[in-house]
């Protein structure tokens, strides 16, 4: 897209025509993206802060304060006692420079970042179905092709015009459309079957005879099937294997071609990825990091806010109890108002860069707007802090930069020429062989209601680009606090709205209020995750996916009682 | 109206003239999109044909900007100050615009000009001036000729200032306000008398023009507007269009008549703007009330009330013509396949709920 500006400010955004992916749409937030880049919420200088009080410093008063911190926990407590947070909002070049400062710079493994609780899960399954490192594993342009399309969730299509674009486009051409959805039984009219499974459960109701409507199998057993799925949405790991396993197994044995689609709601989840924001083989993940007995003293974030995005008011807690954080970031958020020294970096429209979107396409960006403030580019930043740590990051620009992640990603070989706005794509990822799975069949609580818990740490009102946009603000508004249920199942509870009930599980229970929402299936609850308290009153600590590390909340059979 | 001969050849001499008092505009290809950029030298006269050439964002932006500073304001102690943004004081003239967007911009005239003069809008409009090319062939998306939106401007009954029409080694030169005439008064010794054979041929360019639009996106407007005036589309076409609207506001962006905006401010440290930036009545925000309840909450019954205000004859008969010119850059921007032309054919294809005018229920009228 186009960001017009008058030299100095945004004015406006315009879709390219002739852009692959976009072809002149876009959805709300891409048209009012430039709302957020006028903001003046915005970090302009340094921040030290000293205990409530944060003042504005220099650079250099900032750089010996980060100098003095950082070798005081180096010689104190070795470097693994440092964890580095690299973001889906960074471009490759800086996500990789942020990756070379953890290993060559500081020598510390700890490397992560706030993925791990929304999308960590679903790349390391597509990592395991297929070769390693993940190349392009769909195609954008030709979902329209597919002849059958499987979506998990309602807003897998909704989110994500682009994507959405095609999959309408794929109606009209007669492609059958499965929705599996059960948090809405909102009936669409392109939907040829909607099924009320949840990831966890979708896999073994299509190995159960009668367990679907017919037609459902004939269509997913076509070649050139499309999978779109919202990566947050995905956890544990092994239900996407599960249903990769099941739906490979049934695809032709001469052509197992799958047109998938994990969507993000960050713009980089997938560079980010692959640029080694992940830990080292020694290295712990955030929720390791921010574990009550980890040995991690200090933390340095870039461009994202940490505090938002974590599951467990436990990791809060810890996150605010380090000896020393650091955050370089765009906007004044939560994680920068607590953090001891807080950089200015410029924005993405103030950057150049690539960045890998979800098809595995690497594009380009350049700088629209002038960057604001003191603001440094992230290879300044570090580039500075490593010389005051007595080391060195060799790169004067992100050319160079670029150059480096080619020769040592080979994945990303050609991007050092990725100068065509329509971008690069990396090269399709393999079949590792027979991808399987144990499916386990879903348990059953009968006449209990089921709790779902769907992963809201990244939802949209809680975006700081929305956030930043008052036309957004007004689209996403922030949502109060309520169990939504079946207005149905409230009558016969004699529940009214907002009326408080208690909610009990194995695990716990707890207080909230009901909202009655008439799209939510009956005997089904849905609670948002980013309502920590009532989520773990409930649910507990959660479950840990065992391939990734990482918390995430399972569905749950309840009882509900009116207080 | 006067009517004139230009040479093509002459058309980068007269406009070096206009540059003199005016910042000229034109459609020019950035990375291989079309924009109304700042004319550059030699003059792209590939965009300047006879060739619909539109570029994506409509010339509304020129009077009605995605996002304009109303006024900024200050505290210095207890004294607040407020400014409005000055703007230049040159003249803007628009060089290579349609007659679609021609016609969008007499719409945007009447919203913002005919009862209450929005001071914004008017500083800017009164500071422009529109030199447009008739189309002698419509490309793809075009279906102004259902619209009364084009191809050609009638100067007897629609307004403008210059209309071009290419005539392959001159544009015939139609000039019909003051302002147009102060242009050609630039220059007076490039403009030729036209012989009267030259009306025979521009009627016969026109003609030719009508008869070469696609059956698809032509549309049937007329049926539509009967329908939707006597309220006879059934809820479910509603409600089925609605779920193809991705919310995503494009098609109210890109529409050369779609004026609704919102109003947002920018504050820090005691300084700061009052701003205001295109909305979309595809928002759920758009209607919401600050209770949380939202008498449109419904997408079908957005998309409902929007097609509404485009084509109803109660907008009609206040507004003079439908909220549409048939530029088709709706169809460009819905990612949800349900550009103008394709809900008008939907609404002719469905069965009419009911009959006002006979009382019978489930009649078809088609």
């Amino acid at each position: 897209m186009f960001v017009r500006t008058n030299g100095e400010e945004a004015l406006g955004v315009l879709p390219l025509i002739s852009h692959p992916v976009s072809q002149g749409r876009l959805c709300h937030r891409g048209w009012n993206r430039f709302q957020n880049l006028r903001s003046l919420n915005r970090i302009n200088r340094p921040l030290l802060r000293d205990g409530n009080q944060a003042k504005e410093v220099g650079w250099e008063e900032a750089f010996q304060k980060i100098k003095e911190k950082l070798s005081g926990i180096l010689s104190s407590y070795g470097p693994q006692a440092i964890g580095i947070i690299g973001s889906p909002w960074l471009t490759n070049e800086d996500n990789y420079l942020t990756s070379l400062f953890a290993q060559h710079v500081l020598t510390t493994d700890n490397v992560d970042g706030t993925y791990r609780f929304g999308g960590a899960s679903a790349l390391s399954a597509l990592e395991r179905t297929f070769s390693g490192a993940l190349g392009s594993l769909g195609s954008i342009p030709s979902l329209n092709e597919s002849p059958a399309i499987l979506l998990l969730g309602h807003e897998s299509f909704r989110d994500f015009s682009p994507v959405g674009s095609r999959i309408v486009q794929a109606f009209l051409k007669g492609s059958k459309v499965i929705l599996a959805e059960p948090c809405s039984r909102r009936a669409e009219h392109f939907y040829a079957h909607q099924l009320t499974e949840s990831l966890a459960g979708l896999s073994f109701a299509l190995q159960e005879k009668g367990a679907i409507p017919d037609g459902v199998w004939d269509s997913l057993s076509q070649a050139g099937m499309g999978l779109v799925f919202v990566a947050d949405q995905v956890s544990p790991a092994s239900n996407l294997n599960s249903l990769l396993s099941v739906l490979l197994q049934r695809l032709p044995a001469h052509n197992k071609a799958l047109n998938l689609l994990t969507l993000s709601r960050s713009p980089n989840l997938r560079g980010a990825w692959d640029m080694g924001i992940k830990p080292g083989k020694q290295g712990l993940n955030l929720q390791e990091m921010l574990d009550a007995d980890s040995k991690i003293k200090g933390l340095l974030v870039f461009a994202d806010d940490v505090l938002a995005h974590l599951p467990s008011s436990a990791m809060i807690e810890k996150l605010k109890k380090l000896e020393f954080l650091l955050v370089a970031d765009r906007f004044v958020t939560k994680t920068s108002q607590i953090a001891h020294c807080v950089l200015p970096i410029p924005l993405l429209a103030e950057s150049d860069g690539t960045m890998t979107n979800c098809e595995g396409r690497v594009q380009m960006l350049r700088p629209a707007l002038p960057k604001r403030g003191e603001s440094r580019s992230l290879l300044e930043v570090l580039g500075d802090i490593a010389g005051r740590l007595g080391k060195a990051l060799a790169y004067r620009s992100g050319l160079e930069v670029r150059g480096a992640m080619s020769a040592q990603i080979p994945l990303y070989q050609k991007i050092s020429s990725a100068s065509e706005l329509d971008g690069i794509l990396l090269p399709s990822s393999k079949l590792n062989g027979a991808a399987s799975a144990a499916i386990q069949k879903p348990k059953i609580s009968e006449g209990k209601f089921v709790l779902v818990i769907p992963n809201t740490l990244n939802a949209w009102n809680r975006n700081q680009m929305i956030l930043e946009s008052p036309v957004l603000n007004i689209e996403y508004p922030s949502d109060r606090l309520g169990i939504r249920m079946n207005p149905q199942d409230a009558r016969d509870l004699k529940l009214r709205m907002g009326e408080k009930v208690k909610i009990k599980s194995e695990r716990g229970e707890a207080h909230a209020p009901i909202d009655l929402d008439n799209t939510v299936p009956s005997m089904t609850l849905v609670l948002p995750s980013h309502f920590i308290d009532v989520v773990e009153g409930v649910a507990g600590n959660g479950d840990v996916d065992p391939e990734t590390k990482s918390l995430f909340y399972p569905n749950l059979y309840v009882s509900v009682e009116k207080i | 109206m006067d009517t004139y001969l230009l040479k093509k050849t002459d058309l980068p001499r007269w406009v070096e003239l206009i540059q003199k008092s005016n910042d000229v505009f034109a459609p020019s290809r950035v990375q291989g999109e079309v924009f109304f950029s700042p004319i550059s030298f030699p003059p792209d006269l590939d965009l300047l044909t006879g060739t619909a050439t539109l570029p994506y964002l409509p010339p509304k932006d020129f009077v009605f900007p995605q996002a304009e500073e109303l006024f900024s304001f200050s505290q210095q102690g207890e004294e607040v100050k407020l400014e409005v943004p000055k703007i230049s004081g040159r003249g803007t003239v628009l060089l290579g615009i349609r007659s679609c967007d021609i016609t969008g911009i007499g719409w945007m005239d009447k919203f913002y000009q005919e009862n209450f003069k929005d001071f914004y809008y008017t500083r800017r409009r009164e500071n422009l001036t529109f030199i447009s090319i008739a189309c002698n062939q419509p490309v793809k998306n075009c279906f102004c000729v259902c619209c009364e939106g084009g191809p050609f401007l009638d100067p007897e009954h629609d307004e403008f200032d210059i209309q071009l029409v290419d005539l392959k080694e001159n544009y015939l030169v139609e000039s019909k306000s003051e302002k147009g005439k102060k242009l050609i008064a630039l220059a007076p010794e490039l403009f030729l008398k036209s012989a009267p054979s030259v009306k025979e041929i521009r009627d016969q360019l026109e003609e030719k023009s009508r008869q070469s639009f696609l059956t698809e996106p032509t549309s049937y407007m007329s049926f539509a507007i009967r329908r939707i005036t006597e309220n006879s589309v059934p809820p479910e076409v509603w409600t089925e269009l609605g779920e193809r609207c991705f919310d995503d506001g494009g098609c109210t962006f890109v529409c050369p008549c779609c004026s609704c905006f919102g109003v947002g401010y920018l504050s820090e440290g005691g300084k700061g703007c009052h701003y205001r930036f295109w909305d979309s009545c595809d928002y759920s925000g758009f209607t919401r009330e600050v209770s949380g309840h939202n008498p449109r909450g419904e997408k079908g019954e957005r998309f409902k009330r929007r097609f509404y205000h485009k084509l109803s004859y109660q907008y009609i008969k206040r507004d003079g013509r439908i909220g549409c010119v048939g530029c088709g850059r709706c169809i460009t921007a819905c990612p949800g396949e349900v550009g103008m032309p394709a809900v008008v054919e939907r609404i002719r294809n469905s069965k009419a709920q009911r009959n006002y005018q006979s009382g019978k229920p489930e009649e078809s009228l088609g």
